[in-house]
């Protein structure tokens, strides 16, 4: 039993037959980066919101289930997510407007343990301050006592993860955390959440488009694309040895050498078989039909009928 | 860099891109939830245009119908509403009604001009201050500061008194109030717009910089202003109406929902409600009308 | 914070004088000869140049601006050609009774649209929030007139809940002693209940038109604010971090959301400053309002220009305290946008 299991998450938009994750489904164990890859669009972001039941309106949880610890965390009946900061949180992509532009920083985090961990404020106070310092910041009394448009992207970012950090969560959403900042920042950053795990073993999941970030960070990945999961496995699996071609197309591009036989189109939500089949140069008529996982390797998994099918595995 | 694993022979080779297997595809799924009905999509601009070729049609074919408003009938004065007299009749036994009907050709026509003139003076002052910006548009936006500095209702009022009470007075003095709308709103679009792309192949097919604004710039930047225009025909009709209630602008004995609503004033102390509450309705709901228009044609203005 | 402040005061400092150089030209430059207008429609030529002389409309243009200016601006508004009171004087006394109207249609405006708003953002797309946006529509096409009268009709004359429209108090009632100029506020601090009571009922119908009308622009703008900062990334984090919904309505929503409201209360009062000509007609109240109606009577242009300079600084002025308000509010204008870490 995993730390976070996901699995079969179909999310949609109220009112319409497009969804928009389909059958999605991974894991995350305690002290593992897992890193989940997509170019904008493939619906990470909107995997990471519904596991955290932060959906926006509009949107609902068709299926699926997201058990933490053993933990069911989906309410059968009325398909809301109960979860508290305790144990899972998230980190956002732009620190600046996540936070509250009229509060200082230092009194959110401590909002977080107040309402999580019912402390005192004064204790809060002084357990915040520890948070920023425990996170990099020095001088953590000044820059607790400022307000977020004081205070840098990477700053805001050490802040958030201090936030999210504060009430020792077992698994940490990461989407996007250092794609709005600057280089040397996200070096910075990556750093800072290595040693967190390191530290104290929470699980984290990391999304980004960025495939050099997921090298450098991850030990184990799943590629999305047009709300589908179109292979998971290991780094090394994943990177060395890919088996769908959705994800060799994404290392493609990485190097400029697309393959010209790969149509350029938009994701169209409306397909009821695999969501790369418009664009995909080994289409036929198998892929009408939503594709499953099939093993291509140890705990390595691809969604495409060229390893199975009719023929049975390759 | 080729795919991972060995391809199985049955599924053939790769096809070119143009050779789509279409065919492999299942088909969209039926019955797409895009095309609602205009009228289940914006309710309020169906029942506002409805309300509003309501009032259009009685303002033009009205007056050919109700008798004339002017008649008075001394004996008939202070008759509530009945089916003689929808509306009633006033204290000089005039018809409401009929005199309600000769006021819709007027108020409604001085509404739509106004917010006519003010678009197209203020769309093109708002056009030359984006485009050319520099010192006129320093100037223009000054002056649009201090003359919505004013509540445009005491702009109006102060104007009409100034230059004398008549109906062109009060179009020209309320078309005054409005056009720094317009001149805003143009100016914004514009601003945005000439970084466009379009704007560069305009300039160098040789258009000279007005050709390039009003040829090219401004057609692009008037969607806004239109939906404003809606709403300001409606505020157009309640200036003008209230100004006359002052007694500033149109008088009596010209028909007019205004004048009508002065005149039926005192009458409301005695319980004659009838003569200044229905021509005071048919103000409301003209404004309403064009309210709902402009609102659910985009715009959410103050 | 200061340098954001003297900026703004400039800039009404400017706006000011702008006003009052613009009412000069209406009523001086525009088509029409002035003195004409002014002697009212039965002057005979003899009282049109008796007027020409007794306003100096013979002199050079800027000999009038220059005297005009320099009047202006040491508070000298000029002769009310109706009273032959000093126009200035005759604002001032009137004032008090306009600003304890407004105060308390404004009052009545934000209690009305500021939680109906609120609610209306929290529970979107739900009937409240449908009923909210009908109020909306109701008020920016309401005729204050119309609206009056049926109050009129129904509250006074039907119901008879509340007085006529006669004034601020009944005739052969004394008015408090003047403390405040706001006899509700007076007659309580004299201990003059009746008064006091007395003085509300009077009080009532007009702050219900300009209540209403007010409240929609207030409506909209607290309704649209909330949703945009309810929608925002923070209260995303905020939701994330358990805080619990409540807290998220008022900390961090309608907290961040008290910025625009600010404004839109702001731009409610000026759109007060111009109704209130026709409220205080309606209800024969005795502020400012009425006194330009009576002006406009008789073309009484000194009267009318000074009530229109008087019109044009309070809305300046009020501005210029809304900005203090913002300033206070919002940390990045207080603190200004330097990045310190």
């Amino acid at each position: 039993m995993s730390l976070l299991e996901v699995r079969d998450l179909t999310v949609g938009v109220e009112r319409s037959p497009h969804t928009l994750l389909r059958e999605v489904g991974f894991t995350v164990e305690p002290g593992e980066i897992v890193g989940l890859v997509g170019e904008s669009g493939s619906g990470k972001t909107m995997a990471s919101l519904a596991i955290m039941g932060l959906l926006p309106r509009g949107i609902e949880l068709r299926a699926g289930s997201v058990t933490l610890d053993g933990r069911e965390l989906v309410d059968p009946a009325t398909g809301e997510i109960h979860r508290t900061a305790n144990e899972m949180t998230m980190i956002f992509q732009h620190p600046r407007s996540a936070l509250n532009p009229t509060m200082r920083a230092g009194r959110q985090i401590a909002r977080v343990l107040e309402l999580n961990q019912q402390m005192e404020s004064r204790e809060a106070r002084d357990e915040a301050v520890g948070m920023l310092s425990r996170v990099g910041i020095p001088g953590a009394g000044r820059v607790a006592r400022a307000y977020p448009h004081q205070l840098s992207g990477g700053m805001c970012q050490r802040v958030m993860i201090a936030m999210a950090l504060a009430c020792k969560p077992k698994v940490l959403i990461a989407d996007e955390p250092t794609t709005a900042l600057d280089v040397t920042i996200q070096a910075q950053i990556f750093d800072l959440i290595n040693e967190l795990v390191d530290e104290t073993g929470t699980g984290v999941l990391f999304i980004t488009h960025d495939l050099g970030a997921i090298a450098e960070m991850c030990d184990r990945v799943t590629v999305l694309y047009g709300g589908q999961v179109m292979e998971r496995g290991t780094l090394r699996q994943v990177f060395t040895d890919p088996r769908h071609p959705y994800t060799t197309y994404l290392f493609d591009a990485v190097e400029r050498e697309v393959d010209p036989r790969v149509e350029e189109k938009g994701v169209n939500f409306a397909l009821q078989g695999c969501r790369f089949g418009h664009r995909c140069p080994y289409v036929h008529e198998a892929c009408a039909e939503f594709p499953p996982l099939y093993p291509v390797g140890d705990g390595h998994v691809a969604s495409c009928f060229l390893h199975g099918g009719t023929d049975g595995t390759s | 860099m080729s795919y991972g694993g060995p391809v199985p022979p049955d599924y053939g080779d790769p096809h070119a891109p143009g050779e789509r297997a279409e065919e492999y595809l299942a088909p969209e799924i039926a019955g797409e939830a895009s095309a609602l009905p205009l009228w289940r999509r914006k309710p309020l601009l169906v029942v506002g245009a409805v309300i509003l070729g309501i009032y259009i049609v009685v303002a033009v074919l009205g007056p050919l119908f109700v008798g004339d408003p002017r008649v008075t009938d001394p004996a008939n004065f202070y008759q509530g509403p009945s089916w003689d007299n929808l509306f009633g009749t006033d204290k000089f036994g005039r018809d409401v009604f009929a005199r309600a009907v000769h006021a819709a050709r007027l108020d409604i026509t001085i509404g739509i001009l106004i917010a006519f003139f003010a678009m197209v003076i203020g769309s093109a002052i708002g056009v030359v201050s984006g485009y050319f910006g520099g010192w006129v548009d320093e100037i223009v936006m000054r002056l649009t500061d201090v003359v919505l500095a004013f509540p445009g209702f005491v702009l109006a009022l102060v104007l009409v008194a100034a230059i004398g009470n008549s109906i062109p007075n009060v179009v020209i003095a309320v078309t005054v109030a409005y056009i720094p709308y317009f001149i805003r709103l143009t100016r914004a679009q514009v601003l945005a717009e000439r970084e466009l792309e379009y704007v560069d192949g305009a300039k160098l097919a040789g258009n000279g910089p007005w050709r390039v604004a009003f040829r090219h710039v401004l057609p692009n930047s008037l969607g806004p202003s239109f939906v404003q225009a809606a709403l300001v025909a409606g505020w157009a009709i309640l200036t003008v109406a209230g100004l006359a209630f002052l007694g500033v602008g149109i008088r009596p004995p010209t028909a007019e929902w205004g004048v009508m609503v002065a005149e039926g004033a005192p009458d409301i102390i005695t319980g004659q409600w009838w003569t200044a509450l229905f021509p005071g309705g048919m103000i409301v709901a003209a404004a309403m009308a064009f309210q709902f228009i402009g609102d659910d044609l985009g715009a959410d203005v103050l | 914070m200061w340098r954001y402040l003297g900026k703004r005061l400039l800039v009404s400092v400017a706006t000011v004088v702008g006003i009052v150089i613009i009412v000069f030209f209406i009523v001086r430059v525009l088509p029409g000869d002035a003195a004409v207008v002014r002697a009212g429609p039965y002057a005979n030529d003899e009282k049109v140049q008796e007027i020409r002389e007794q306003y100096g409309l013979d002199d050079p243009m800027l000999v009038q601006f220059k005297d005009y200016m320099a009047d202006a601006f040491t508070g000298n508004l000029g002769v009310s050609i109706r009273t032959n009171g000093n126009v200035t004087e005759e604002l001032l006394e009137r004032l008090p009774a306009s600003l304890e109207l407004a105060f308390y249609s404004v009052l009545l405006a934000a209690v009305i649209g500021i939680p109906f708003g609120i609610v209306a953002a929290a529970r979107k797309g739900t009937w409240v929030d449908g009923a909210a946006r009908v109020f909306a529509v109701l008020g920016s096409s309401m005729a204050l007139f119309w609206l009056g009268l049926l109050l009129i009709y129904f509250l006074f004359f039907r119901l008879r809940w509340f007085p006529g429209p006669i004034d601020r108090l009944a005739v052969g009632t004394e008015p408090p002693g003047t403390i405040t100029g706001f006899y509700t506020i007076d007659a309580a601090l004299r201990g003059q209940f009746g008064v006091m009571v007395e003085a509300f009922r009077y009080l009532a119908l007009p702050v219900l038109t300009l209540g209403l009308v007010l409240a929609a622009p207030i409506l909209k703008m607290v309704r649209a604010s909330m949703i945009e900062a309810l929608e925002s990334e923070h209260v995303r984090t905020a939701k994330a971090i358990g805080v619990p919904y409540r807290q998220i309505l008022f900390r961090d929503g309608f907290r961040n959301a008290l910025l625009p409201v600010t404004t839109a209360i702001g731009i409610v009062f000026g759109y007060m400053l111009g109704g209130n000509i026709i409220v205080e007609f309606l209800f024969a109240w005795p502020g400012v309002g009425r006194y330009a109606y009576s002006a406009i009577q008789v073309n009484d242009l000194e009267a009318l220009q000074g009530f229109v300079i008087v019109v044009g600084v309070l809305y300046v002025a009020l501005n210029v305290v809304i900005d203090l308000v913002y300033a206070w509010i919002d940390p990045r204008i207080r603190l200004g946008t330097k990045v310190t870490a």
